[in-house]
């Protein structure tokens, strides 16, 4: 555990340093991310300012659901950033390079370059989380707990959607879009997913569980999730991390190391 | 002017998205789930209020289901390519040959935009089917006139603005970052995700001399039929003005950018 960690470590610093060369895009990047969170913001602030409720939802719980997908959506982007770098890795065969290193080639290939664009928006986000929070009423410390366990759940299922990415990255080597897919579908979860209608609310709840990882933590925070909803998503979250590692050692198997 | 040139530089455009056909349905995929989040939205907003922000449902859901479409006819474009050809170098390859470097390049945008635009048209057939939504559907030729005109334009000065940010390339390999802000621009200034007569006065005011709303909310505002004289006599005036700008300010940087070029990497 120790030495992935100060692998981590020294992976992260790595990546740091790549975020000098290019200051300028960089800074540029970081730019475009905020203002797409501003405007974003701006445009749900105004239209639930007008209409009182969204979905039975009022303001600050709306704002909170939006929040908090930015914020599981920014720690899963920073930690995970290489995997958008992987199918590359594949088509070139350079990812014989990592298998044959005395290093778990899915750590390596998860959690190879720590993104910080990404990090620097973390804090505001915390703050604003908090801000957000203050504003709701009948918070209970329960509540509060919850929140922070189903956002760990929401890594954990976020995890394996990287990593059943990478098993199909190995397996067809043709997907570009996965990851983006990916994204787009989590992008449902910027808002309530009870705003969607039936059979696609079920399906973005269970099947693609972005209700889940998305919705489930601030409903849990506003008292509008059963002990047993909570458990679910626990169960379910495993059920995925467990289903992810099996698909990316039968990927692994198949590996024909096309190109090197 | 030899148009058969083009017309072969479009096809084999076309050519190269059948070579990566699942890469082309996942990309349409991506689309699909971006507006239904945008349709969602504001399905949810109008089942407790008949009127929002002066639309009905009936207009706001023709808007977001016809977003699609706009995108595919004119934010669909090839121009990016224009940046890596100038950074690897290979622009001198066209630079040589007998063809005009911008329609060759307006003809693989077209290549581009006819096959979003046929995906895109089956899409909102399937989605009609299954959401069932009251839709609008513009009778009087002279809005589809309107509209159809409004677009092409549109799709004009985004290709003039495509080929300037491709230009920062003969300067920079930061090519990139520009345009995914410009791209964040687009998605809010332009009304991809609402109409933008639902902002504050001023912010609309401001927003209709800039060329953003001329891509999407114009055209979609003239389909709806929702567009007084005045509207429509300054939207066309605004437009027409930026795309004659922006052609001389494209002759000039273009003119700028090959004095720099260096023909690096090749």
């Amino acid at each position: 555990m120790k030495k992935y960690f100060r692998l981590w470590l020294v992976l992260s610093v790595r990546s740091f340093e790549t975020f000098f060369v290019s200051r300028i895009g960089a800074a540029l990047f970081l730019t475009g991310k905020i203002l797409r969170f501003i405007f974003y913001l701006g445009f749900l602030v105004l239209l639930v300012s007008k209409t009182k409720l969204l979905a039975g939802y009022n303001l600050w719980q709306v704002v909170l659901f939006y929040l908090t997908f930015n914020f599981i959506d920014s720690v899963t982007q920073m930690f995970f950033r290489d995997v958008y770098r992987f199918r590359q890795q594949i088509i070139t065969g350079n990812f014989d390079l990592l298998l044959v290193k005395p290093v778990n080639s899915l750590f390596r290939v998860l959690f190879g370059g720590t993104d910080f664009l990404d990090f620097i928006t973390l804090f505001p986000f915390v703050i604003f989380l908090v801000y957000a929070i203050a504003h709701l009423s009948h918070v209970t410390p329960f509540g509060i707990v919850a929140y922070i366990i189903l956002l760990a759940n929401a890594f954990v299922i976020a995890l394996s959607f990287h990593i059943m990415v990478m098993g199909l990255a190995i397996l067809t080597q043709e997907i570009d879009h996965a990851i983006m897919i990916y994204r787009d579908f989590t992008g449902m979860g910027k808002l309530p997913v009870d705003i969607y209608r039936e059979p696609l609310r079920s399906a973005v709840t269970f099947i693609i569980p972005v209700g889940i990882m998305m919705t489930f933590p601030v409903k849990s925070l506003v008292g509008l999730l059963s002990l047993w909803g909570i458990i679910t998503a626990i169960l379910i979250g495993l059920i995925f991390f467990l289903g992810s590692v099996v698909f990316w050692r039968y990927a692994l198997s198949q590996y024909t190391s096309a190109s090197s | 002017m030899n148009l058969k040139k083009y017309w072969l530089v479009a096809s084999n455009s076309l050519q190269e998205y059948f070579v990566y056909r699942l890469n082309f349905i996942l990309w349409r995929v991506r689309v699909v789930v971006s507006m239904l989040i945008t349709y969602f939205l504001w399905f949810a907003v109008f089942s407790s209020s008949k009127q929002v922000f002066g639309y009905s449902e009936n207009q706001m859901l023709t808007y977001v289901l016809l977003l699609s479409f706009m995108n595919s006819l004119v934010l669909s474009t090839q121009t990016f390519r224009i940046a890596e050809e100038i950074n690897m170098g290979t622009l001198s390859m066209y630079l040589i040959r007998p063809v005009n470097y911008f329609s060759y390049n307006l003809a693989r945008d077209l290549s581009d935009k006819a096959l979003n635009v046929i995906f895109s048209v089956i899409e909102f057939i399937i989605l009609i089917l299954i959401l069932k939504p009251a839709i609008i559907i513009q009778s009087q030729p002279s809005f589809i006139f309107l509209f159809l005109g409004a677009t092409t334009l549109g799709a004009i000065l985004y290709f003039e603005i495509g080929i300037i940010l491709s230009s920062i390339a003969f300067w920079s390999y930061e090519t990139w970052a520009p345009r995914f802000i410009f791209f964040i621009l687009v998605s809010f200034l332009a009304g991809n995700y609402f109409p933008l007569d639902i902002l504050p006065g001023p912010l609309f005011h401001a927003l209709s001399y800039l060329p953003f709303s001329y891509l999407i909310f114009f055209p979609l505002k003239l389909y709806l039929g929702e567009a007084s004289g005045g509207f429509i006599i300054q939207g066309f005036t605004v437009v027409a003005l930026w795309i004659v700008g922006l052609y001389f300010f494209i002759n000039y940087l273009w003119a700028k950018g090959l004095r720099a070029y260096t023909s690096e990497g090749q």
